[in-house]
């Protein structure tokens, strides 16, 4: 007997009313590496999450280990466990009829297959490529991370899926070195094809940006426009949207868009989708982790509020069908809703034109500690990490280190003023380039 | 087979001298962790989580593969070692082999007085539900979530130079995060009590008071102005202190970025890198930080001088970073579980105290921000370039050597370099403290840290408001 179907039956027979099985195996080659490969590790990562509810009392157990008596041990834990807690007056039933849409571009057999050799040879040439662009310039700590996983879903409903995935990430980080002076530039890929990266990009990218950002330091405070690059807005988007459209912000009350559903909560220019089907998309899958088909969902439309994220439990909560926004982050993560590929439309401005008529301010390249934001108060805080100063439509001084503040949700209905045609994405999230009228920017005073 | 019980490793371990490795050590984990989660004065989830495996590290002509597996048959050991071995082969490197240099025999565990596991899920799940439900103190507060977090970790090390190190530790922690509401403004504040102890912890705070207090402090912050941004004298509390030397200082000396030219400390040892009242160190053992006697290849933890004086004095080494700048290790080869290779990591880093009363530190600044500990955010740095940021709770405007209004949403950045440089007076506290409910993060590996200090005045700190 397969492992998940061992797990459901048992749990069953020791008193759940209703049991899941959730398996996931992946394989992760991950390679740090400099101006030589500094460690290299090919790990399988495996595991089983087990949910037994009795009546109304749910409990989760997970293991590591994929034997049938730990397995068995697991079930029999988790049952206990379900007894103890409290009943959840909310929880009515697990998926109890799994569904699967045709997606496309999610697994990648070259990556499923990827010998280190292969890796090493690639990586040998992309830092070589790196240090003949220019001399100034030395590889510095960059990594690859590819993963292949299979995902199997069981329930005691007699529902049974399985799926199979592949992503691979690769940041490449470029040191510049001029008169004592040092910058560090990266680039970065999240894509789900070994094919669709380029390292030879990424290397001399990175290697010119390294030289470009060596002058870079802080300027005084600021209120200024501001352009953010696809990639760095992307990010932003996510953290502060997709946290307030999950429904179980909206049903907890901690999200800002309670209520809001048919309100205009951006300007018209604003159009978000989740597309969980999105072609090559980097959350994109059949179907979700509880095994509700995948779709796509429009979730702001010209800046009206058009639907939250659900999973199973809360959309059986609010009584709407599941949009199959269900994730598990790790196999051993909490089911819950999360963004599939959150796509901010592009607008028609090519990436010249977002600067061109731009008398002061600033382009924003790269920040770290956006993370650091709020998305239930909708303080947005980040910290340029490369950036330049825009005078008369060029960009001109190298600028980092500025702290950049904004109420995200005030940004989205007045402060947007053209969107470029440039889409890119940081993992599951996709915006173009924006400019933004007024950011406040801390700097030195 | 139970996998609690580790197999023979010194029977692998031999296999792979055989096939052609120089050096290979092996390392079990047996982790159990429970998470308890409270949302509105109802459990939303009980997860509990075992971790089981072994991780083999091989070397061949200095080039290392690693590989690692949850299932714990001779056959599957076989193959891991065999997977390491071909990596390793695949690497071309002109490195010397590394090796620790003294392999160490120990064998240590956390004391404890209650053993979580010994502790019934109802017990685990009504200590959280009455903490929750303390917090609802008013009509403003809109969400509350509470967390009963327990990590348990053994760990043992195996090398073919005979070394042998076990250790066990035990991580618990209540964290809780109140979410309040006044007119359109809405705020959450976030704190959290942890400790390397057993339940004897959890069940010393006092739950009565613990949530109330992040709530009034949520509903206070929510009626509260955004901070002018600009450069100003800040004090920090020791868990904001703690989190600013970590991002600020701590990954910077990190070895394994100076090797890959990705610090700014690269070449300055022996260089004056912060203000003379600043001394700071990184140990394994601590009152109030994380267990961590050995690290994850078997070296001993002990105190390690990073900045004294102002001075930097070491960098953190695991043994390949050691060799590779002529250094001894110093116990900071790191792995966040058996599936990853050690990296150079921090265990538990602070600043030593100095003399100043914190009334001394805030008396002669005009216009200041104090700032809290209560709703830290934690940080994020770029260590090659020296950029850091972290987020901070509720702080206080500083007015005339007085505390005076708070602030909300306070953003705080600096630059690794100039930024202890401008450290004028340390206070005569010392608090270091960790956290089960996440650990940091790096090249993709997340462990258990501790991290703290006195309360420090920094005269000059970029800080971001609205």
């Amino acid at each position: 007997m397969v492992l998940t179907e061992l797990a459901v039956k048992k749990m069953m027979r020791l008193g759940a009313t209703q049991a899941e099985a959730y398996l996931r195996k992946t394989r992760v080659t991950r390679v740090n590496f400099a101006e030589k490969i500094e460690n290299f590790k090919t790990a399988e990562t495996t595991g089983i999450t087990l949910r037994a509810a009795l009546g109304k009392k749910v409990a989760m157990y997970s293991t590591s280990i994929l034997d049938e008596s730990e397995v068995g041990e697991a079930a029999t834990k988790v049952v206990k466990i379900a007894k103890a807690t409290p009943e959840d007056p909310n929880w009515k039933h697990i998926n109890q009829k799994f569904g699967s849409a045709p997606a496309e571009g999610y697994f990648d057999m070259a990556i499923k297959n990827l010998e280190t050799q292969q890796i090493v040879e690639q990586l040998n040439s992309a830092t070589a490529r790196m240090k003949n662009f220019d001399k100034r310039v030395k590889p510095a700590l960059s990594a690859l991370a590819a993963s292949a996983s299979n995902t199997v879903i069981e329930n005691s409903y007699d529902e049974h899926c399985e799926r199979e995935e592949t992503a691979i990430l690769v940041f490449l980080t470029a040191k510049a070195e001029e008169n004592a002076i040092t910058c560090n530039a990266r680039e970065f890929q999240a894509v789900k094809f070994w094919k669709q990266i380029d390292f030879e990009r990424l290397a001399e990218t990175a290697a010119e940006k390294a030289i470009r950002f060596l002058r870079a330091k802080p300027l005084p405070s600021r209120k200024t426009s501001v352009v953010i690059k696809n990639q760095a807005f992307a990010n932003m988007l996510g953290l502060m949207l997709g946290d307030p459209v999950n429904a179980e912000s909206v049903q907890s009350g901690r999200s800002p868009l309670i209520g809001k559903l048919g309100t205009k909560i951006a300007s018209g220019k604003v159009t978000v989708v989740d597309d969980g089907l999105m072609r090559f998309g980097w959350n994109t899958r059949p179907f979700d982790d509880e095994g509700h088909a995948a779709q796509k969902t429009m979730v702001v439309e010209e800046g009206v509020l058009r639907n939250y994220l659900y999973d199973a439990y809360t959309s059986l909560k609010d009584n709407v069908k599941s949009t199959g926004n269900c994730y598990r982050r790790d196999y051993w993560s909490r089911p819950q809703p999360s963004p599939s590929n959150f796509i901010l439309q592009a607008g028609e401005a090519a990436h010249e034109e977002l600067i061109r008529d731009v008398q002061d301010g600033i382009y924003v390249e790269e920040t770290i500690g956006d993370w650091l934001s709020d998305p239930v108060s909708g303080n947005l805080n980040a910290t340029i990490a490369q950036g330049y100063l825009i005078e008369n439509g060029e960009l001109t001084q190298p600028i980092k280190g500025m702290v950049l503040s904004a109420n995200f949700h005030e940004l989205i209905r007045n402060q947007i003023e053209l969107m470029g045609n440039d889409l890119d994405n940081n993992m599951q999230y996709y915006s173009p380039s924006v400019r933004i009228k007024e950011f406040t920017v801390a700097g030195q005073s | 087979m139970n996998n609690d019980e580790e197999p023979d490793l010194n029977e692998i371990l031999g296999k792979a001298l055989k096939l052609g490795a120089d050096y290979a050590d092996a390392r079990f984990q047996s982790y159990d962790y429970e998470l308890i989660t409270i949302e509105n004065k109802q459990l939303k989830s009980y997860a509990s989580r075992r971790l089981g495996g072994i991780g083999i590290r091989a070397i061949t002509k200095g080039a290392v593969g690693y590989a690692s597996t949850s299932n714990l048959s001779s056959t599957s050991l076989e193959k891991t070692l065999n997977t390491a071995l071909k990596i390793a082969k695949s690497i071309k490197t002109k490195e010397p082999i590394f090796k620790p240099p003294r392999p160490n025999k120990a064998n240590t565990k956390l004391q404890i007085k209650i053993d979580p596991a010994n502790v019934s899920p109802e017990e685990k799940v009504a200590v959280a539900l009455d903490a929750n439900k303390a917090a609802w103190i008013s009509e403003e507060i809109k969400n509350a979530i509470t967390l009963l977090g327990i990590a348990k970790d053994r760990r043992a090390f195996m090398s073919t130079e005979d070394a042998r190190v076990d250790f066990e530790t035990s991580l618990v922690g209540l964290a809780h995060v109140s979410v309040a509401r006044v007119g359109d403004v809405m705020e959450n504040v976030m704190y959290w009590q942890n400790s390397c102890s057993g339940f004897e912890f959890i069940n010393s705070i006092d739950t009565n008071t613990f949530t109330p207090d992040i709530s009034n402090l949520a509903i206070h912050v929510a009626q509260s102005k955004t901070c002018p941004p600009g450069t100003y004298p800040v004090v920090l509390e020791p868990e904001a202190v703690g989190v600013i030397l970590h991002e600020a200082f701590g990954h910077a000396s990190e070895a394994d970025f100076i090797v890959t030219n990705s610090s700014v400390l690269t070449e300055k040892l022996g260089t004056e890198v912060a203000s003379e009242a600043v001394t700071l160190i990184d140990e394994g053992v601590i009152e109030g930080g994380y267990y961590y006697p050995y690290d994850d290849e078997g070296t001993k933890k002990e105190r390690t001088v990073v900045v004294e004086k102002g001075i930097l004095k070491n960098y953190l080494h695991d043994i390949h970073s050691a060799q590779q700048l002529n250094a001894e290790p110093t116990g900071n080869g790191r792995a966040q579980d058996f599936e990853n290779t050690p990296i150079v990591r921090q265990t538990n880093f602070y600043m030593q105290p100095g003399d100043f009363t914190v009334e001394e530190l805030i008396e002669d600044i005009d216009f200041g921000i104090y700032v809290g500990e209560k709703g830290l955010k934690g940080g994020e740095v770029d260590p090659g370039n020296g950029t850091f940021t972290f987020g901070v709770g509720p702080s206080r405007a500083i007015r005339n050597g007085e505390l005076a209004e708070t602030f909300r949403g306070v953003v705080i950045s600096g630059s690794i370099l100039d930024t202890l440089k401008t450290v004028d007076a340390v206070g005569k506290d010392l608090r270091v403290s960790t956290m089960v409910f996440g650990g940091c993060g790096k090249s993709g590996q997340s462990v258990f840290v501790g991290d703290g200090g006195p309360h420090v005045r920094i005269r000059k700190m970029i800080v971001g408001g609205r």
